[in-house]
C-alpha cells in the first residue's frame, strides 16, 4: 500500500459522503421551506408582519453570517499549520454563534410570552419547526466545535484537519440554510 | 382477557397472549440452543463487524425474520377473509386495521428494503473489485438503525399498540385527534430511525461505487447490479427526507398541537402529497435493484453478455428519473383537477416504455443462449411474466377516469403485490440463491430450490390473480367483512388457498438452509455458476479484503472473457487505500440510546426522552474519540517524516 496516498483516498470518499449527506439535508430544509410557503400567511391568527422583530433578526444574522467569515482565519490557519489561528478563528466562531443562538432562543421566548405559540396557527407551526431544526443545527455546531478543540489535541495533525474540514462544509451550510430562512421566512414580511 | 394491575383496567386480546407465550416460551430454547452449540462467539463476531459480507447477511437474516412475522400477518389477514361474514379469532374491526397496517409497513420497510440492501451490501464491492464499502463503520450505523427501528415496530404488537392507520397513515386519520393511542406514535418512530439508516446505506453506496472501483472499470463497464444500486441510491436520497420531513410533521400535529395535516388550517391532502413524493420513488428503489439482479442472473445463465447494455442503463435512470413525476397518481380521487390528472397519468403510462426496453432485452439476452435452468435463472423466469401482468393492470390504473373505479379496491391490492413480489421479492430470491455461496460457501440445494419456486409462484398467482377479479367486483381493499351477496367468495376463497401454499414454500427455504448446512462439509470453489463479473473471481466464503491483489478490467464481462481466453486478470501494482475496518460495540450504543428517546417520545415520558437524547449525544463523543483511522495516520505521518 502507498503511504502516501492513504489520507488522501479515504478523505476524497469523506468528503463526497458529507457532501451527499449535505444534500439530503438540503432536501429536508427544502421541504420545510415547502411547508412553510404553503401555510403563510394562515388564514387566521397573526399575521407574520405583525410577529417578527427587525432588531433580533438583522442582528442575529450578522452574528451567524460574519461567523462563516471568521471560520476562514482557522482554515487559513490550518493550510499553514499555524495552531494559533486556528484556535482564534475557532473561538471566535464559537461566540459568534452562541451569540446567534442567544438571538434565536430571546426570539423565540418572546414569541411564546407573546402568546404566538406552536398551537397558535400554521403560520407559527411551520415556523417553529423549520427554524428550530436550523437553531439545533446551529446548537449541534457548537457543540462540535468543542469536540473539534479537544481532538486538535489528541489525534494526529492531518486526521484533526480532516475533521475540521468536515466541520467547516457543515457550519458554511447552517448559514447557506440562514440565507434561505431569511429570504423566504422574514424578508417578504419585514420590508 | 381483563385484569387490573396497580388499580388500572389491563385488556388483553388473546393473540397479544398468545404472542408473549410463545416468546416467553421460544426465547429460553432459542438461547439454550445458541449455548448448546457454542453459536456465542458467532454472534458477537457478526455484531461488533464492520465487513460488507458480515453485515449484508444481517439485513438479510432480519430481513427474513421480520418476513415470516408479516407473512404470519398476511395469512391472519386471509383467514379472516376467508369466507363472507367471518369472524376468525380476534381479527375484525380496529385488530384487522392493526394487521393490515403492520403486514404493509413491514413488508415494504423492514423486509423488501433490507433483503435488498443486504444483497447490496454483499454483492455489489465485489462486483466492482472493492476490499468493503466506503465507511464500515458508517455501514454498521446504517444496519444497526434499521434492525433499531424495525424491532421498535415489531414490539408494537406486544404492547397492544400497532400501528393501526394503514401502511400510508393517512392524515387526519393518523393524527392524535383520530388515533389517539400510542400506536401509530410506533408507526412513526420506527420509520424514522430505519430510515435515517437507509440514507447512510445509500451514501455509503453512491461513495463505493462512485469512488472504489476497480482500475480500469469505467462505469461503461461495470455490471447492471451496480447500476442499479447506485441510480437507487440517488433515488434514496430525494425521497427519504421528504418521508423524514413528514413524520416530524405529523409528530408535532401528534404530541404539539400543531395542525398541519387537520383542522380548519390543516390540510390532509399535504401529507399524501408528501407521502407519496417519498412513496411512489419508493417502488422503485424497490424495483430497479431486482431489475439490477435479474440482468446479471439471466446474463449469467445464459451465458450471454446483456443484450442492448446502454439502453438497460438508460432504462434504469429514466425509470429513476420518471419515478419523481408520478406521485399524484396515487392521489386521482382527491380532486387535483383535470389538468394535474392528465399530466400525471402521462408521465405515469411513460413509464411503461423504459420498463418495456428492459423486459425486451431481458428476453434478447436469452434467445439464442445456452441457457441453465437453474433457481435463482427460474425465479428470473418466473419474475417477467408476473411483472408484465402488474405493469399492464399498472397502465389500467394509470388512466385517471377508469382509476376512479379501479381506487382502493382489491384490484388496486392485486396490481401492487403483482409489481413488488414480481419484482422485489422473486429477485431478492433470486439473489439470496445466486450469491449465497458468496455469503456462506455453500450453494442451496437446487431441488428443495425449486420446490421453493414452484409453490411459491403458484402460490402467488393463486392469491392474486383472483382479487383483481375481486376488485372488479366491487371489493373495497382494507375492511374485514363481506356479505354472501357481494358474490366475491370464489376469489377470497382461492385467494386464502394460495396463500398458505406460499406460506408453505417458506417453509422449504428454511429446510433446505438446514440441510444444505447439515450435509455439505466442503465448500464451494469461487465459481459455481461458471459466472461472468468479478465476484466470482475471489474465494467463498468471501475473506475479508478479497482484493489483495488489485485487478484490471478491460472490458465488459471481463472475468468471462479472461476464463474464455484461459488467462488470468492482470494485476495493479498501486490500488488506492482500501477503507480501513474495525471491530466495535458502538453502533449498538446508538442502539440502546435510539430505543430509549424513541420510547421515550412513545409514551410520552419526558425524563426518557431527555436521557435518550443525551445518550444520543454521548454516543457522538464516544465516536468523536474513538476513530479507527487515528493509528493509521499516525503511521502515515511518522513515514512521511
Amino acid at each position: 500500500m502507498n503511504s502516501k496516498t492513504m489520507s488522501k483516498d479515504l478523505f476524497g470518499d469523506k468528503r463526497m459522503g458529507f457532501f451527499i449527506y449535505l444534500f439530503v439535508e438540503a432536501v429536508m430544509f427544502a421541504t420545510l421551506f415547502a411547508t412553510y410557503l404553503i401555510y403563510t400567511p394562515a388564514p387566521q391568527g397573526p399575521h407574520p408582519s405583525e410577529v417578527f422583530e427587525v432588531k433580533t433578526v438583522v442582528l442575529a444574522s450578522i452574528f451567524l453570517l460574519s461567523s462563516s467569515g471568521t471560520l476562514m482565519i482557522a482554515e487559513k490557519g490550518m493550510d499553514r499549520r499555524n495552531i494559533k489561528m486556528i484556535l482564534t478563528g475557532l473561538l471566535i466562531t464559537f461566540t459568534f454563534g452562541a451569540i446567534f443562538m442567544y438571538f434565536e432562543v430571546h426570539e423565540f421566548h418572546t414569541f411564546v410570552t407573546e402568546g404566538h405559540t406552536i398551537s397558535t396557527n400554521n403560520f407559527l407551526s411551520s415556523f417553529y419547526v423549520l427554524v428550530g431544526l436550523h437553531a439545533s443545527h446551529v446548537l449541534f455546531g457548537l457543540f462540535w466545535m468543542i469536540v473539534l478543540l479537544i481532538q486538535r489535541k489528541l489525534l494526529p495533525y492531518n486526521l484533526f484537519k480532516e475533521k475540521h474540514k468536515i466541520f467547516n462544509y457543515y457550519w458554511h451550510f447552517v448559514d447557506i440554510i440562514w440565507v434561505g430562512i431569511l429570504i423566504i421566512v422574514y424578508i417578504p414580511y419585514l420590508i | 382477557m381483563q385484569f387490573y394491575l396497580f388499580g388500572e383496567l389491563i385488556v388483553l386480546p388473546t393473540d397479544v397472549i398468545a404472542a408473549w407465550v410463545s416468546v416467553i416460551i421460544g426465547a429460553p430454547l432459542a438461547l439454550y440452543w445458541f449455548t448448546k452449540k457454542r453459536y456465542w462467539p458467532v454472534v458477537w463476531d457478526f455484531a461488533t463487524s464492520t465487513n460488507h459480507r458480515k453485515i449484508g447477511m444481517l439485513y438479510i437474516i432480519f430481513a427474513l425474520l421480520f418476513f415470516f412475522r408479516a407473512g404470519i400477518d398476511a395469512l391472519f389477514i386471509r383467514l379472516q377473509l376467508v369466507t363472507a361474514e367471518n369472524e376468525f379469532w380476534v381479527f375484525q374491526g380496529d385488530k384487522y386495521n392493526e394487521v393490515f397496517t403492520t403486514h404493509g409497513t413491514m413488508m415494504i420497510f423492514f423486509v423488501a428494503m433490507p433483503l435488498l440492501i443486504g444483497l447490496m451490501n454483499v454483492a455489489v464491492p465485489l462486483q466492482i473489485g472493492a476490499n468493503d464499502l466506503a465507511f464500515p463503520f458508517l455501514n454498521a450505523i446504517g444496519f444497526y438503525l434499521f434492525l433499531t427501528g424495525g424491532m421498535i415496530f415489531f414490539a408494537a404488537f406486544f404492547f397492544n399498540a400497532a400501528p393501526n392507520a394503514g401502511w400510508t397513515a393517512y392524515a387526519p386519520l393518523s393524527t392524535y385527534e383520530f388515533t389517539s393511542g400510542p400506536n401509530n406514535n410506533y408507526y412513526i418512530f420506527g420509520l424514522q430511525v430505519s430510515g435515517l439508516g437507509t440514507i447512510f446505506a445509500a451514501i455509503n453506496m453512491i461513495v463505493t461505487i462512485l469512488r472504489l472501483r476497480a482500475p480500469g472499470l469505467k462505469l461503461t463497464r461495470m455490471p447492471l447490479f451496480p447500476w442499479a444500486s447506485l441510480i437507487t441510491s440517488f433515488l434514496i436520497l430525494v425521497a427519504f427526507p421528504v418521508l423524514a420531513i413528514a413524520l416530524l410533521l405529523l409528530q408535532f400535529d401528534r404530541f404539539y398541537g400543531a395542525t398541519f395535516f387537520l383542522g380548519e388550517m390543516g390540510h390532509p391532502v399535504y401529507w399524501q402529497h408528501l407521502f407519496w413524493i417519498f412513496g411512489h420513488p419508493e417502488v422503485y428503489i424497490l424495483a430497479l435493484p431486482a431489475f439490477g439482479i435479474f440482468s446479471d442472473i439471466i446474463s449469467s445463465f445464459s451465458r450471454k453478455n446483456v443484450f442492448g447494455y446502454t439502453s438497460m442503463v438508460i432504462a434504469l435512470a429514466l425509470i429513476g428519473l420518471l419515478g419523481f413525476m408520478v406521485w399524484a397518481h396515487h392521489m386521482f380521487t382527491v380532486g387535483l383537477g383535470p389538468f394535474a390528472n392528465t399530466f400525471f397519468a402521462i408521465t405515469t403510462m411513460m413509464i411503461a416504455v423504459p420498463t418495456g426496453i428492459k423486459v425486451f432485452n431481458w428476453l434478447f439476452t436469452m434467445r439464442r443462449g445456452v441457457i441453465r435452468l437453474q433457481t435463482p435463472m427460474l425465479f428470473a423466469l418466473g419474475f417477467i411474466p408476473t411483472f408484465v401482468m402488474g405493469g399492464v393492470t399498472g397502465v389500467m390504473l394509470a388512466s385517471a377516469a377508469a382509476d376512479m373505479q379501479y381506487h382502493d379496491t382489491y384490484f388496486v391490492v392485486a396490481h401492487f403485490h403483482y409489481v413488488i413480489i414480481g419484482s422485489t421479492v422473486l429477485g431478492a430470491f433470486a439473489g439470496l440463491y445466486y450469491w449465497y455461496p458468496k455469503m456462506t460457501g455453500k450453494v442451496l440445494d437446487d431441488k428443495l430450490g425449486k420446490w421453493h419456486f414452484w409453490l411459491f409462484l403458484i402460490g402467488f398467482h393463486l392469491t392474486f390473480f383472483p382479487q383483481h377479479l375481486a376488485g372488479l367486483n366491487g371489493m373495497p381493499r382494507r375492511v374485514y367483512d363481506y356479505t354472501w351477496e357481494d358474490g366475491v367468495f370464489v376469489y377470497n376463497f382461492i385467494s386464502t388457498i394460495g396463500a398458505f401454499l406460499m406460506g408453505a414454500s417458506m417453509l422449504f427455504v428454511l429446510w433446505n438452509i438446514y440441510k444444505t448446512h447439515r450435509t455439505k462439509e466442503e465448500n464451494v470453489g469461487p465459481d459455481p455458476w461458471d459466472g461472468r463479473t468479478l465476484e466470482w473471481s475471489v474465494p467463498s466464503p468471501v475473506p475479508e479484503h478479497p482484493f489483495e491483489k488489485m485487478p484490471v478490467i478491460d472490458r465488459r464481462d471481463a472475468l468471462w472473457w479472461a476464463k474464455q481466453e484461459e488467462r488470468s486478470l492482470p494485476i495493479e501494482d498501486h490500488p488506492r487505500t482500501s477503507p480501513i475496518a474495525v471491530r466495535t460495540v458502538q453502533p449498538l450504543v446508538l442502539s440502546a440510546a435510539l430505543t430509549i428517546l424513541s420510547f421515550g417520545f412513545i409514551y410520552g415520558w419526558v425524563w426518557m426522552q431527555i436521557l435518550g437524547g443525551a445518550a444520543s449525544l454521548g454516543f457522538f463523543l464516544l465516536r468523536a474519540f474513538n476513530d479507527e483511522r487515528t493509528e493509521a495516520y499516525r503511521k502515515e505521518e511518522q513515514d512521511d517524516e
